[in-house]
């Protein structure tokens, strides 16, 4: 009896030693997309101490070192300053894609993808944020994270 | 940096750029030879220090390349790695160790062989835990959204861009270092596979692989080697790049302007002063933006710089008088390094067949090396070079 139990605990300690799953959402502390349907967000971080708003969430405060940080979600809509389609790219994605930067109102630029064909965006668009898949991940599963779209 | 002592540059050497089955420590390792070589150096344990500029080929790369030469032993070897600015750094490493004291001949070599292990058919993107990497960006897609925007808010055309390839192609023609040379229209560059619009294959540097290397030493040690036409080191720039995640002008680079701005102020030498150019012509857009942002013209005015044949012989400044990455390819080691090596030549007219006339008496390196979201570029390493005879 003894024995059968020592077998199944070093099986069950081999399982877990196996590579963990790769991640499938891009990323929490970045994207908000909440579960009763309103519309997804990016998360901006505000540093209690100076005040300064940024994104991605910094570990630190880059202006005072500061470490506590409180979450802002941010303007859903922005302007998109450029944007380019993209065919030959990283090892492992599908493309073309499309990239682009997209400045919001709170004075910060993010980088992400853009849904839509590259020939249909035009510097200063106005752009919305949206939840999609940006590629796969290790186990070929879609990793989903934010992506920008035209306003309509 | 503030130089202390005065530096001079004894020797130069470079491998031919492109498709090589020999390895970075072997292409390194024939450089360096050559570089000693013509600074007079006949054998090991001269060179009192040794900084090697390389960015993916692995571990001890510069131990790598010295070991046949019989110096491992003899000197500290250092690695030098920011990306596609790696080969200027190790310059600027050399220089720091002569202009400091702490040696009186160092010599700074970059090297990188990626046909050997690159996957085909892709390309670059920087770190794997990087955000804009996660969401799919490589180099290429940056330089099109910098001509993209630079096209919305100017009149530049793709045509504008292809003519910086056409102008590079033509300026190495016989440069038989250079691999991508030779008479090329703006059609065939617009016509050539498209990579990210506006950016066509022949727009883009080449993935290649080569070496080149320099030997730096006080203005003693040019006379005990008894170098009849050392090159003067004016003045030589380190930036890391600012780090924010607000809007900027992509049209703009502002590391590369405090580096300019740092490197004029330093050597006493402006713009206007500054003969021939190599810089970071990676993307036919980023020579054009490279005008406006080294001073060269006013901002808004590079392509009629360009179209005015400014930027070419018998203009204000030749830009690019080897190629420049167009035409080298960019072995992202050994750019940096293959820049000053090339302005040395020119200073001292041993470029037969691509020779800038009359000789010029000043040069300038710009090389930026990129890859982290939140700045234009990671780092950039700028050099003012001068007839030192």
């Amino acid at each position: 009896m003894g024995k059968e139990k020592e077998k199944e605990g070093k099986r069950s300690v081999k399982k877990e030693k196996q590579a963990e799953p790769d991640i499938t959402f891009y990323d929490r502390d970045l994207f908000e997309v909440p579960e009763n349907g309103s519309p997804p967000y990016l998360k901006g971080y505000i540093c209690k101490k100076c005040g300064q708003l940024d994104f991605p969430k910094p570990s630190m405060c880059p202006s005072c070192w500061g470490g506590d940080f409180e979450m802002v979600p941010l303007s859903r809509k922005g302007k998109l300053y450029s944007s380019a389609e993209i065919f030959i790219g990283q090892p492992g994605m599908n493309f073309p894609i499309t990239i682009g930067y997209i400045d919001l109102p709170e004075n910060l630029r993010i980088f992400a993808q853009l849904e839509g064909e590259g020939e249909g965006f035009t510097c200063d668009d106005e752009v919305e944020v949206m939840v999609g898949t940006i590629r796969t991940n290790r186990d070929g599963l879609p990793i989903t994270s934010y992506k920008f779209k035209k306003v309509r | 940096m503030k130089l202390q002592r005065d530096v001079f540059i004894a020797g130069v050497g470079e491998t031919t750029f492109g498709k090589h089955k020999d390895d970075f420590d072997v292409l390194g390792r024939q450089a360096a030879l050559k570089a000693m070589k013509n600074a007079n150096i006949g054998k090991p344990g001269m060179v009192q220090s040794a900084y090697v500029g390389n960015v993916q080929n692995g571990i001890v790369t510069g131990q790598m390349v010295f070991k046949d030469l019989g110096m491992c032993g003899n000197l500290p070897i250092i690695n030098v790695e920011s990306a596609c600015s790696a080969g200027g750094m190790a310059v600027h490493c050399a220089v720091k160790d002569v202009t400091t004291g702490i040696v009186d001949i160092s010599i700074a070599v970059g090297t990188e062989n990626f046909s050997l292990t690159r996957q085909a058919g892709t390309t670059f993107s920087a770190a794997s835990g990087d955000i804009e990497t996660m969401h799919g960006v490589v180099f290429t897609g940056k330089y099109a959204m910098r001509a993209n925007r630079y096209m919305h808010e100017t009149e530049a055309t793709p045509e504008d861009l292809a003519m910086v390839t056409v102008k590079n192609r033509k300026h190495a023609k016989h440069n038989p270092h250079a691999c991508f040379r030779g008479d090329i229209t703006v059609e065939e560059v617009l016509n050539s596979r498209m990579i990210a619009p506006p950016l066509t294959l022949h727009q883009c540097c080449g993935i290649t692989d080569g070496a080149a290397a320099v030997v730096v030493c006080s203005k003693e040690m040019i006379k005990k080697l008894g170098i009849h036409k050392p090159v003067k080191v004016a003045g030589s720039v380190v930036f890391s790049g600012p780090y924010h995640n607000r809007p900027r002008d992509l049209t703009s680079d502002d590391i590369t302007e405090m580096a300019a701005e740092r490197l004029y102020e330093e050597s006493g030498i402006g713009p206007e002063g500054v003969k021939i150019i190599e810089l970071h012509d990676a993307f036919t857009i980023a020579e054009i933006l490279y005008y406006e942002c080294l001073g060269l013209c006013k901002k808004g005015d590079g392509v009629k710089f360009l179209r005015d044949g400014d930027s070419t012989h018998g203009g204000r400044c030749v830009v690019s008088p080897r190629g420049g990455m167009l035409s080298y390819g960019h072995p992202v080691g050994a750019s940096g390094t293959a820049q000053i090596v090339s302005c040395v030549k020119q200073i001292r007219g041993e470029c037969d067949g691509y020779q800038v006339e009359p000789l010029p008496a000043v040069a300038m390196t710009h090389v930026t090396g990129g890859g982290v979201a939140g700045t234009e570029h990671a780092a950039c390493t700028m050099h003012m070079l001068t007839r030192g005879w």
